[in-house]
C-alpha cells in the first residue's frame, strides 16, 4: 500500500513538470505585456523597457524558466510582478480562504445530493424521482452568477438575514457554499440515484429482503454502502474543482480566494502568480486523485493496491 | 362635521410639532466608518502607482503642494501660496507651509520635498510618471527649511497643473526608510504602508480584500476629518457591488452600471451622483492609412453620438465638443453640441473621396473597460452601415488590446480603435501632447493614431512655454480646432462617472480625476 502511494506521488513529479512549462509558455506567448500593463497606458516605450528589464522579462524564454525551475526547487514561486508580493505569501493567505469554501459547498452539496439521490432511487418513477430529476436538471443548469445574485437579492437586500459579500465569519460563508454547492449536490444527487438503482437490483439486495429485513434496514445498511463507492470519486473529482478556484463565486461574492486571482493574475499578464496558482491546482488535483485511490481500498474490501 | 374637525385640529397640531421621523438637519456629525465598493484592488500606495485606484486612497494619506478643485482650480495645499516662476521661465520657486508633521512625527519641510522629487528625479528609480510629470524638472534646491526651488529644462508651464497629481505626493522620507524603502516596479515594501501628512492614517490593507486607513486626530488643516475610518473594499461583480449598496454594506458604489440606475433611482436610500470625467472616449483612425480627411470627416458625420448617449449610455455621457474634455485647464468647445450628424453629407464626402461604391473597414474595440464601450462600438457599425461603411467589430482582451494597438506605423494591422484618455493632470498639455504631437507616435508615445500637423506641432510646444494663462488657452484652442478640422478621430463623449451613495453620507467628492474624496466627508446618523 504504501509502496502504492509512493509511486503514484513520483509519477505527479513528471505531471507537474509538464503542466508548469506548458502554463510557462502559454501565458508568454498569448499577447498582452505585463510590462506595458503595469507602466500604465500613458508611459513611454522607454519606460516600459526598463521595467521589462527589471522584471528580467528581456531574457531569453529558455533562461527565464530555468530561473523559474531553480526558485521553484528553493519553494520560491516568485513575486508578483504588479505588487511584488512573494506568490508564496499570497497563496498561502488566498488558498485556505478557498479550501474552506470548497469544503463548506462540499457539505452543502453532500447533504443535498447523497439524501435526494437515495430518495429518487427508493421512489423510483414515482412523483419524487421525478422532482429530484428535474431539480438536478435545474441545479446543473443554473449560472452560478444569476443564482448568486439572488441569493444576495433574498437574504441579504430584502430580508438582511447574511452578508452580501465578505469572509470574515461563518455566517459570511452560508450564500457562497450554497451558490457553489447547489451544481455539486445536483451532480451527485444523480449519480447517487444509478449507483443505487444499480445496486438494489442485485442478488445480495434481493436476499436482504427475502430473508425479511425492513426495507429500511436493506437500503442503508446493505444497499447504500456500496452505492456509495462511485459517489466517492465523483466527490473526490468535486472537490478538485471546487478547490482550483470558483471564478465565478469568488468574484460574486468578494471572496478573495486562488480563483478571481488566477483571473486576475491572467488579465494582467501576472506571469509569476498564474505560474504559481496553477501549478498549486495541479498539485491539489495529484493530491486528491490519490486520496481518493485509497479511499477506495478502505470502502471495496475487494480493492487491493500492489 | 366634528370628527373632521378634529381631525384637521390633530393634522395641524402633527405639522406644527413636526412629522414624526423626520428631524431637522443637523451639522457635520464626528464618527463612523465609511465604506466604499469598488471593482478593483489598489497596487501600490507608492509614487510607483500608476492608475486611480491608487491614487484615490493615496490622495487621503499622503498630500500634494497643490491641488487641483473639482471646479478646475489649482490652490495651494502644502505650499503656502502659489509658485513664482522666474523671468525666463526656467526655475519655479515654492513657500511650504510651516508645523506640519507627518503622521510618523518627522517634520514636513523643503528637506522633506527633495528628498521625494530627487527620489522620482533619479533614472535607477525607475518610477512610471517620471517622465510624463517631471521630464522638464532637471533638479530641486532648498532655498531654505520652508523653500524649494524647481529648475527647469526650458519654461514648461503645466507643471504647476503635475505638482496636483497624487503620484508627486510628499511621502515621509523618514518612513520610507524605515520599511526598507521603495523598489521598482511597484515601491515595495514601503508601498504596502504609506505614510503622509494627510487627513487620514494608513491602518491595514489586506490584498484583494480591503484597505482600511483611520483619522488623523492631529490633521493640519483647517477642515479636521470627521469619520473614524475609510474603507475600500473590492467587490469585482458590477451587479453584487450595486446590491451589497441596497443592503446597505457599503455606503458608496462606484461604477454603477447604466442599466441599473433607473432601478436605483426610485430607491429613496440612494443617490445616484453623475459627475463628468475628463476621461474623453474616441475612435482613433489610423491616419496614416486613412489619409484622406474627407473620408475621416464623413466617418464623424456618420455617427450620431447623441444618439449614442441617450439611449447606449443611458444620458451618462456627455458629447465631445472638442479633443479634450471641459474640467482641464486649457479646455475650450471647438463645435458646441459636438460634430454635427449629418448623413447625406457624409455619403457627398465619401463620394467625393472615391468611396461612393462603400467601404469596407476593421473597427477594433474593448469589451469592459469603459462604460458600454461594445454596445457602444456596435452601435456606431450600425450608424455607419446607414453610408455604405462596412465596419467588421473586433474585440480582445485589455493586455492584448493595449499590446496590439501599440505597433510601430510600418507594422500596425490596426485602421481604427476605440479608446479612452483621461487628462488627469488636469492641464491640456497631458490630453493633447501626448495624442497629436508628432514626436510622440507609438509606440514611442502615445499617438497611436499617427496624426501629424507640423502646425499642430508647433502650438503646442508653444503653449508648453506660454505662461500668460490667456495666451495659452488660446493657443490650445487654436491647435483643437485644427485637429478638429483634420478629424483624426471619431470624437464620439466623456464619460459620466455613475456613483452610487447612501443617502447618510454628506459631502463626499465625486472628483473629475476619477477619484472619489471623502477627506471632509461625514455620516447622518
Amino acid at each position: 500500500m504504501w509502496r502504492y502511494i509512493l509511486k503514484r506521488l513520483l509519477l505527479a513529479v513528471p505531471v507537474l513538470f509538464g503542466v508548469s512549462v506548458v502554463v510557462f509558455v502559454a501565458i508568454r506567448r498569448i499577447p498582452g505585456d505585463p510590462a506595458q500593463i503595469m507602466a500604465g497606458q500613458a508611459a513611454t516605450q522607454e519606460v516600459v523597457e526598463e521595467i521589462r528589464r527589471s522584471l528580467g522579462l528581456d531574457q531569453p524564454l529558455p533562461v527565464q524558466y530555468l530561473y523559474f525551475l531553480r526558485n521553484l526547487l528553493r519553494g520560491d514561486l516568485g513575486r508578483s510582478l504588479f505588487n511584488g508580493a512573494p506568490v508564496v505569501e499570497e497563496l498561502a493567505q488566498r488558498f485556505p480562504r478557498t479550501v474552506r469554501l470548497a469544503f463548506a459547498s462540499l457539505l452543502v452539496a453532500t447533504f443535498i445530493g447523497v439524501p435526494a439521490g437515495i430518495a429518487a432511487a427508493t421512489h423510483r418513477l414515482s412523483w419524487v424521482d421525478t422532482l429530484v430529476m428535474v431539480l438536478a436538471l435545474a441545479g446543473v443548469s443554473v449560472p452560478v452568477f444569476w443564482l448568486g445574485l439572488n441569493l444576495i437579492l433574498v437574504f441579504s437586500v430584502r430580508l438582511g438575514w447574511l452578508p452580501a459579500f465578505g469572509y470574515e465569519t461563518g455566517r459570511h460563508l452560508i450564500l457562497p457554499s450554497v451558490t457553489l454547492g447547489v451544481a455539486s449536490a445536483a451532480v451527485i444527487a444523480r449519480m447517487t440515484r444509478s449507483s443505487m438503482l444499480e445496486v438494489l437490483g442485485q442478488d445480495y439486495v434481493r436476499t436482504a429482503r427475502a430473508k425479511g429485513l425492513p426495507e429500511r434496514s436493506v437500503v442503508y445498511r446493505h444497499a447504500l454502502r456500496n452505492a456509495l463507492i462511485p459517489v466517492v470519486t465523483i466527490l473526490g473529482l468535486q472537490l478538485g474543482t471546487l478547490l482550483s478556484g470558483a471564478v465565478l463565486t469568488e468574484t460574486v461574492f468578494a471572496w478573495p480566494g486562488i480563483g478571481r486571482l488566477l483571473v486576475e493574475a491572467v488579465l494582467a499578464r501576472d506571469y509569476p502568480v498564474v505560474q504559481g496558482t496553477i501549478l498549486l491546482i495541479a498539485t491539489t488535483f495529484v493530491v486528491l486523485n490519490v486520496a481518493v485511490d485509497i479511499l477506495y481500498a478502505f470502502l471495496d474490501p475487494r480493492i487491493r493496491y500492489t | 362635521m366634528n370628527r373632521i374637525l378634529l381631525g384637521l385640529g390633530v393634522l395641524g397640531l402633527v405639522v406644527a410639532l413636526g412629522l414624526p421621523g423626520q428631524s431637522a438637519p443637523t451639522g457635520p456629525q464626528p464618527g463612523g466608518t465609511l465604506i466604499i465598493g469598488r471593482g478593483v484592488d489598489s497596487v501600490t500606495l507608492s509614487p510607483y502607482a500608476t492608475a486611480a485606484p491608487d491614487a484615490e486612497v493615496i490622495a487621503h494619506i499622503v498630500e500634494t503642494l497643490y491641488e487641483l478643485t473639482p471646479d478646475g482650480r489649482i490652490v495651494p495645499k502644502l505650499a503656502e501660496s502659489m509658485p513664482r516662476v522666474s523671468a525666463d521661465g526656467r526655475t519655479m520657486t515654492i513657500r511650504l507651509r510651516r508645523g506640519i508633521r507627518f503622521h510618523d512625527g518627522t517634520p514636513f519641510d523643503a528637506y522633506a520635498v527633495k528628498w521625494n522629487f530627487d527620489f522620482i528625479l533619479n533614472p535607477e528609480n525607475r518610477v512610471p510618471f517620471r517622465t510624463i510629470l517631471l521630464g522638464e524638472v532637471t533638479g530641486v534646491e532648498v532655498v531654505d527649511r520652508y523653500t524649494v526651488r524647481l529648475a527647469l529644462r526650458r519654461p514648461f508651464v503645466p507643471l504647476l497643473a503635475h505638482l496636483t497629481h497624487d503620484f508627486l505626493a510628499i511621502h515621509s522620507p523618514a518612513a520610507v526608510e524605515r520599511a526598507g524603502g521603495m523598489r521598482p516596479p511597484n515601491g515595495e515594501p514601503y508601498g504596502r504602508q504609506p505614510v503622509g501628512t494627510g487627513p487620514f492614517r494608513f491602518r491595514e490593507w489586506i490584498r484583494g480584500d480591503r484597505i482600511v486607513l483611520e483619522r488623523n486626530s492631529d490633521y493640519w488643516g483647517p477642515r479636521k476629518p470627521l469619520l473614524d475610518q475609510i474603507v475600500w473594499r473590492s467587490i469585482p461583480d458590477d451587479g453584487a457591488r450595486v446590491l451589497a449598496l441596497e443592503g446597505g454594506q457599503v455606503h458608496v458604489a462606484v461604477r454603477v452600471p447604466p442599466r441599473e440606475t433607473t432601478r436605483l433611482a426610485l430607491n429613496r436610500a440612494l443617490r445616484i451622483d453623475r459627475t463628468n470625467s475628463v476621461r474623453t472616449i474616441f475612435i482613433a483612425f489610423n491616419n496614416q492609412r486613412f489619409s484622406d480627411v474627407r473620408v475621416r470627416q464623413a466617418f464623424n458625420y456618420a455617427v450620431n453620438k447623441r444618439a449614442i448617449v441617450q439611449t447606449v449610455l443611458g444620458g451618462a455621457a456627455r458629447v465631445s465638443d472638442a479633443p479634450i474634455s471641459p474640467g482641464i485647464v486649457g479646455y475650450a468647445p471647438v463645435q458646441p453640441g459636438g460634430w454635427p450628424y449629418d448623413v447625406p453629407r457624409a455619403k457627398q464626402l465619401l463620394a467625393e473621396a472615391g468611396h461612393g461604391g462603400g467601404l469596407t473597414v476593421t473597427l477594433l474595440h474593448p469589451t469592459g473597460r469603459y462604460v458600454q464601450d461594445a454596445a457602444v462600438a456596435a452601435a456606431v457599425q450600425a450608424q455607419l452601415r446607414a453610408v455604405g461603411i462596412n465596419a467588421r467589430l473586433q474585440t480582445m482582451e485589455w493586455a492584448a488590446y493595449l499590446a496590439y494597438t501599440n505597433q510601430p506605423v510600418d507594422r500596425t494591422p490596426v485602421e481604427m480603435f476605440m479608446l479612452g484618455w483621461g487628462t488627469v493632470t488636469g492641464d491640456a498639455d497631458y490630453g493633447l501632447y501626448s495624442l497629436f504631437h508628432s514626436s510622440q507616435w507609438a509606440p514611442a508615445g502615445f499617438n497611436r493614431a499617427f496624426y501629424r500637423n507640423p502646425q499642430v506641432d508647433q502650438l503646442l510646444d508653444q503653449a508648453r512655454s506660454e505662461t500668460n494663462p490667456a495666451r495659452r488657452a488660446d493657443l490650445y484652442k487654436q491647435a483643437m480646432t485644427l485637429i478638429w478640422r483634420d478629424a483624426p478621430w471619431i470624437f464620439l463623449h466623456s464619460e459620466s462617472q455613475t456613483t452610487g451613495v447612501r443617502r447618510e453620507v454628506q459631502d463626499l467628492v465625486v472628483h473629475p480625476t476619477e477619484r472619489i474624496l471623502a477627506h471632509t466627508a461625514w455620516l447622518r446618523r
